[in-house]
Formats: structure tokens, C-alpha cells, sequence
């Protein structure tokens, strides 16, 4: 590479940021001597200005944002199995030194037995555990990317049967949204803003979407047979379990009932107990969510 | 998408999901077709969450998921022998203007320029795309882009730098615009 070579091709790396301190020094003092230089630099710099300012080349579309979420999400229930199958070759390791599995069979046969036994006790409850866990961070990120106006609403409305009517036949199970007595002569302490489709696994899950003074609240509600409520604090009211917890800087609320599962998301800060409160203050069942 | 300091992968919603303009551009330069690009970012993230485990901290997982996507998109292209170019459509509703949306005049300018780009960006050859996507709108290095390319550093140089003389020759008109358009401003 003859000289001229290298400072053109110095100019490119300069504007990669790819000098190093003593290549950098090198190459503006010969910048303030070289014409030529520096008209290549601005020629190139005009180019990546211009690229630059094109930046996203292209954006995703909210539907691939939430195809990826939904893919995501079944790929992680997937997973459980594949760890526990990892968990219990690290167990059997840890039990056995190497070779002693030929050399020891019964031992072998029965630290199989005992790890195979420790799976049939824990398996559902892992996977339980993992199903609910997945609903909370769909619900999560949703709720966030709402926040963040990529999943706007799809309608608009402070009615609950038009908000139902919109989700019949789009969602598949029978939507319903929850309900609590109020005390007469009283509003309800929050306000229905609108709702939307999400997807969820392989199918849709219904956004319900709430306003309360400055803060937003989001109901996710998909099927009992694709979503679990579990883990958490738990508050039982009325005969239902209410699982309660906080991740991301959000308070989350389960819960299961008529084979529905809902997780409300909100940025309340306060307790379980009182995080119901704060929607139930106004209604008939306030009582059943007195601090414990 | 994170790592633990005993190095086990934590699974959290939507993990690198700050990467999927950049995959979905990437992925749109690779296989000049929407709905293919939509499918090809899916399957990104899909394999990337299965192979969470032979991640390491530290690792440059943005580095990773556009590695991921190109090999993917490769085996695609080997099953298939051959790649279907189809126009793309409503590229028109891809980008959000709504920066530029105060002033009309600078929002048509900025429109027209940012088309501009997109199509000198799609008329350039294969593997000049790539590396101007991955350096000029990723602003990866050229080492990264060595690892993501499967090529020597000095290969992703020299390929930059022929595909920015091209890029410079296509764009020419849109330096006129955005010549004029910015006199046109300051007058």
C-alpha cells in the first residue's frame, strides 16, 4: 500500500472509529496538511450523514413484535423439560464418580430410581410454575409495550359490554370481564380506556385496557387451559386465589376463574393487599382486601 | 436477554427485543421480501432463546442474534438453491415519520431522501448490503462484523469500502435533493 493508499484508506477507519489514539493523532495532522484528505473525509462523511439520518432502515411492525413475544413464549414453556433434563444429568454426575456407573450398577439403578421418583413429585410443579411465569411476562410486556404506544388500542371505549361484544368470536374462549359489586352512590375508582388482540402461544389472549388518575392498568386475559395463575403472595377473596407479585418495577395480579385466567399489571406502589384496594375502594368487597 | 454471574441464562419477555428493527432491517437487505424477512426474524429469536445456554456473560449477544439470523437465511438459501426477489410492499407505513411530521416541507424531504437510501441500499449486490447495513445503521465494528460474516477483518474493509463508492454513485441524486432542499430552508 503505497502512501496515498493508506491515508485514503485512514479516512475510512477514522470515520469507523477504528484508529487507534496514536493513528488518530497521526492522521489529523497530516488532515491539516492534505487537501485531498480532507476532501475524501467529507465526501465520506456526507454519506454516512445521510445514511445516518435514514436510521431504522426499516421498523418492525407491531404484528412482528407481537408474533416474536408469542414465539418467545412458547419456546420457553419448551424449555422446561430440556433443563430438567440437564438438572438431572448434573445430579447424576454429582452422585456417581466417573466410572462407577458400570461399576456400581445397583447403585447407579437406584440413584435413577430416586432422581426419576424426585421428577414425578416435581414436574407438574415446575411446569406449572413455568406456565405461570410465562402468562406474567407476557402480561408484563405487554403491558410495556403499550406504555410505550407499540400496541395501541384497537377500540376505544369505557363500556364493558362493548368491549365484550368486540371480543366475541376474535378471542378463543368466552370473554368476560371481572366484576365487583359497588356501594351505591358510588364510581368505580378506575376508568375502562379501550382494549385489543395480543397474541399469545399459538393463539390470542384479550387486552382490557384501564386508567386510573395518571396511571394505566392492564388486564390480559386469556384461557385457563393456556394460562396459569400461580406462585406469588397469595389473598384469597371470595372463594378465589388471588396471586400477587411484583417484577419489572410493576405490581402483577393472577387469578383464575370461570376458565379465564387474568393478570392485571399495574405501577401501583403499595402492597398486595392494598394494590386491590386501590381498585377496590369503592365496591362491596373492599373488605376482603383489609391489610393481613 | 441476560446473563447471571454463574452464567445461566434468565429468560425474561421478549428477550432482545430491542434488536428487531435492526434484525428485521438486516433481515429485509438479505432477502428483499416482507413477509420472508417477518418469518426469518421469528425464527432468529425462536433459535436464539433455545440456545440461550451456550451463551457466555459478556458475550455480544446483538452480535450473536445477527449471526444467528444470516445462518439461518444461508441454510434457507442452500435448501432452496435459489433466492425469491419480490417488490416490497407498503414501505411507505414501515418507518414512523412522526419526527420530521411538524414542518411538511422537511418531512417530504426527509421521506424522499430516507426512499432514496432504501432503494440505492436494495440495488447494490448482495454482500455490499450487508455490510452497510451492519456498519452505517448497526454501527458494529469490523471486527463484529468479521464474526457475523465469517470472513477476516480486512475482507469487511475493502467490501465497505467498494460498497460505499457504489452507494455514493446511487445516491448522487439524493445529495442534489438534500443540497437544494437545505438551501431551499436556509433562504
Amino acid at each position: 500500500m503505497n502512501s496515498d493508499d493508506e491515508h485514503s484508506h485512514n479516512v475510512s477507519l477514522h470515520l469507523d472509529n477504528e484508529l487507534s489514539d496514536q493513528e488518530l493523532e497521526d492522521f489529523r495532522a497530516h488532515l491539516a496538511d492534505c487537501a485531498d484528505c480532507k476532501s475524501q473525509l467529507e465526501e465520506e462523511q456526507a454519506l454516512a450523514d445521510l445514511l445516518h439520518r435514514s436510521r431504522p432502515l426499516y421498523r418492525a411492525s407491531d404484528e412482528l413484535r407481537a408474533r416474536v413475544i408469542a414465539a418467545q413464549d412458547v419456546s420457553v414453556s419448551g424449555h422446561v423439560p430440556e433443563r430438567l433434563h440437564r438438572r438431572v444429568l448434573r445430579l447424576l454426575k454429582q452422585s456417581m464418580g466417573p466410572g462407577e456407573l458400570t461399576a456400581f450398577p445397583w447403585r447407579a439403578v437406584a440413584t435413577i430410581a430416586f432422581v426419576f421418583v424426585l421428577g414425578m413429585v416435581f414436574v407438574p410443579t415446575i411446569a406449572r410454575h413455568a406456565r405461570a411465569a410465562s402468562y406474567v411476562d407476557t402480561a408484563l410486556t405487554t403491558h410495556r409495550n403499550y406504555l410505550d404506544g407499540k400496541l395501541p388500542l384497537e377500540i376505544n371505549s369505557e363500556s364493558p359490554e362493548e368491549v365484550t361484544a368486540w371480543f366475541a368470536g376474535k378471542v378463543p374462549f368466552d370473554f368476560r370481564l371481572p366484576t365487583s359489586q359497588l356501594l351505591p352512590n358510588d364510581q368505580p375508582a378506575y376508568r375502562q380506556v379501550g382494549a385489543r388482540l395480543v397474541s399469545y402461544g399459538n393463539s390470542y389472549a384479550a387486552l382490557v385496557s384501564f386508567a386510573m388518575k395518571n396511571d394505566r392498568i392492564s388486564l390480559l386475559v386469556a384461557s385457563s387451559k393456556s394460562a396459569e395463575a400461580y406462585g406469588g403472595e397469595e389473598i384469597v377473596s371470595r372463594g378465589l386465589t388471588f396471586h400477587y407479585q411484583t417484577k419489572g418495577g410493576f405490581n402483577v395480579i393472577t387469578w383464575t376463574t370461570h376458565g379465564l385466567t387474568y393478570a392485571l399489571v399495574s405501577s401501583l406502589h403499595t402492597s398486595a393487599s392494598r394494590s386491590c384496594l386501590v381498585c377496590h375502594q369503592n365496591m362491596a368487597d373492599k373488605g376482603e382486601f383489609r391489610e393481613q | 436477554m441476560s446473563l447471571t454471574p454463574e452464567g445461566s441464562p434468565v429468560v425474561e419477555a421478549a428477550a432482545g427485543i430491542e434488536h428487531i428493527d435492526g434484525l428485521f432491517s438486516y433481515a429485509l437487505v438479505l432477502t428483499r421480501n416482507r413477509s420472508e424477512a417477518e418469518d426469518l426474524v421469528q425464527e432468529t429469536y425462536v433459535r436464539a432463546i433455545r440456545a440461550m445456554g451456550s451463551l457466555r456473560i459478556g458475550s455480544n449477544v446483538k452480535g450473536w442474534l445477527f449471526t444467528i439470523l444470516r445462518n439461518i437465511w444461508f441454510n434457507q438459501l442452500r435448501h432452496r438453491r435459489t433466492a425469491k426477489v419480490v417488490a416490497m410492499d407498503g414501505e411507505e407505513n414501515a418507518v414512523d415519520f412522526a419526527d420530521t411530521a411538524k414542518d411538511p416541507y422537511a418531512f417530504y424531504v426527509s421521506k424522499m431522501e430516507h426512499q432514496q437510501v432504501r432503494e440505492a441500499i436494495q440495488r447494490l449486490p448482495a454482500d455490499f448490503r450487508e455490510v452497510i447495513l451492519l456498519r452505517e445503521f448497526e454501527e458494529l465494528s469490523y471486527q463484529e462484523i468479521a464474526t457475523i460474516l465469517d470472513c477476516p477483518a480486512g475482507t469487511v474493509m475493502s467490501r465497505l469500502a467498494r460498497a460505499r463508492t457504489k452507494l455514493r454513485t446511487l445516491l448522487s441524486a439524493a445529495f442534489k435533493t438534500s443540497d437544494f432542499a437545505r438551501k431551499e430552508v436556509m433562504e
